[in-house]
């Protein structure tokens, strides 16, 4: 077969449960590629080839004699190092952290593995979900494949960087204040924030509790219902973990979007942080579209992206500076400078300013609740401008909050960030879905329907 | 703000080696902060209760 490394996860699942494709020419490929690309892109913090490769030949046997595992049987992930893998280290991409090795599976990858997927290795992360890109720390950065000048986003930039670069077909991602949905813009892949407690954290090293999600990252929609089929479940060892109704992810795929009705949250990008003329056009399109394909499309207002964006920051610090405070206290040399402002950020709030933001946001959690009782999705943008030059430490600074992503890490709804198009520089550009509790099922319809109007499954780094 | 208020409150919350090591970090995290709760709207209502809630029950 060819062209190997383009293959979604629920075509190469088929090619091998048919035994049209053997799971160990699967992996060899990936690892012929990643070997050959994964210098230029920084990818990888730790590389498990020969577990990898054995992995898919026990796969290969275990078709072979009759025994299918699930879903996912002989389909290789990659693993955002913040997320414990057996056997592996999970350095959270920080000396803080270097010869930390996880004793056991984190659930999520624990999920995957009974479903058959076959773990790759572990994948770069900004430093503890929050600093980054930092060249002070003792792995480089990952770069975007579009362009290896420019940063991949983040924090979970190894998972992003690595689906467009064709190096795997499913990764893992956590997302506290966009961190899955980031790269999926910068990158041109599918993120998705599931709701708040669908997806066990167990075995996630946390930033903010009651922020974090785990979350699907993969190169198309379908892909993204089919790993989130697996992944989501109660854990009643996660104390954020719900018995959530669901599952069948996929069965509205291929439903359309007539009759849909689409809130479109134009104020978020025309009025509280004013986008790029591309990005602003990109989402006008994609709406546009969606409504000739038979969506209804109204105006929605929500509290702007300041106010949102100051709760994340102010429960965020607080609950990572109680996480990481004796760390920060004793070893403050050991994180990269902009983990070390970052973290630190929370010795200077007050529990009054904690309980505030709590309150603000039980507010802002109606506010969502109540667009969402008129329409059955919201539109927004995700990033504001095209991915920033990775070298240019100011640049960075001034596009990175530039984002509409954390209002749904502040309310808990799902959020799903995929490509709208493509810059006149040809970088990606970002659209975001957002859904009502327990709805990723609408919000995979909608996403569909625009990939399948847009092409955006079959759009890759053209240098690679 | 103000240095002194910082250094205070750094070495409240134990943060002295850092003080000494990075005392650009410092002011930079302390500005950070007073920067999100500048942006951040009080509630409204007083009897506002924050999210989420407390919940007593078998789960732990």
């Amino acid at each position: 077969m060819s062209d190997l490394q383009w293959m979604t996860a629920v075509q190469a699942a088929r090619a091998i449960a048919a035994r049209k494709l053997s799971p160990v020419e699967l992996m060899n490929a990936l690892l012929e590629r990643i070997g050959r690309l994964d210098p230029k892109l920084n990818v990888f913090i730790r590389l498990d080839r020969d577990a990898a490769i054995d992995a898919a030949r026990a796969a290969e046997a275990e078709i072979a004699s009759g025994h299918q595992r699930g879903p996912l049987h002989g389909v290789p992930v990659g693993i955002k190092d913040i997320i414990d893998v057996a056997g592996l280290p999970t350095t959270c991409h920080s000396k803080v952290l270097i010869d930390n090795v996880a004793s056991a599976d984190a659930v999520c990858v624990s999920r995957l593995r009974g479903a058959g997927a076959i773990v790759l290795g572990k994948l770069s992360t900004h430093e503890f979900a929050i600093g980054g890109p930092s060249f002070d720390l003792p792995w480089a950065p990952a770069r975007n494949p579009w362009n290896t000048d420019h940063h991949p986003g983040g924090s979970s930039s190894g998972s992003g960087s690595g689906l467009a670069a064709g190096l795997f077909p499913m990764a893992l991602g956590s997302d506290t204040g966009g961190s899955v949905r980031n790269p999926a813009s910068a990158c041109g892949i599918v993120g998705l924030k599931p709701t708040y407690g669908l997806v066990s954290r167990r075995g996630v090293f946390p930033l903010s509790f009651t922020l974090d999600h785990v979350g699907p990252m993969t190169r198309t929609v379908a892909d993204s219902a089919l790993m989130l089929d697996v992944i989501a479940g109660h854990d009643p060892l996660d104390p954020g973990s719900l018995a959530a109704p669901g599952g069948h992810y996929a069965t509205g795929l291929e439903h359309g979007v007539r009759g849909l009705r689409i809130g479109f949250i134009r104020h978020f990008h025309e009025e509280d942080m004013p986008a790029d003329a591309e990005v602003t056009a990109a989402l006008e399109h994609v709406a546009g579209t969606l409504h000739t394909l038979g969506a209804e499309i109204r105006n929605i207002r929500l509290p702007t992206l300041g106010e949102f964006a100051a709760v994340n920051r102010v429960i965020l610090q607080s609950e990572a500076w109680a996480i990481h405070c004796q760390w920060l206290r004793e070893r403050p040399g050991d994180y990269g400078q902009l983990a070390r402002r970052r973290l630190m950020a929370g010795a200077f709030l007050s529990a009054g300013d904690y309980v505030q933001a709590g309150r603000r946001r039980r507010e802002m959690i109606a506010a969502v609740e109540g667009a969402l009782r008129d329409v059955d999705i919201l539109l927004c943008a995700s990033a504001m401008d095209p991915p920033s030059r990775i070298d240019n430490p100011e640049e960075v600074e001034r596009t990175y909050p530039r984002q509409a992503r954390t209002p749904f890490n502040v309310t808990g709804h799902p959020a799903l960030a995929m490509m709208s198009g493509l810059s006149s520089g040809s970088l990606p550009l970002s659209v975001q879905f957002v859904g009502r509790y327990f709805a990723e099922a609408t919000l995979f319809q909608a996403a569909r329907e625009w990939e399948r109007a847009a092409g955006t499954d079959n759009k890759h780094p053209p240098v690679l | 703000m103000d240095r002194a208020i910082i250094e205070l409150l750094a070495r409240r919350a134990g943060l002295d080696k850092a003080l000494a090591e990075f005392p650009e970090d410092v002011v930079a995290a302390a500005e950070q902060a007073s920067g999100s709760v500048a942006k951040m709207k009080a509630p409204t209502d007083p009897r506002a209760e924050p999210w989420p809630p407390m919940r007593v029950g078998t789960r732990l």
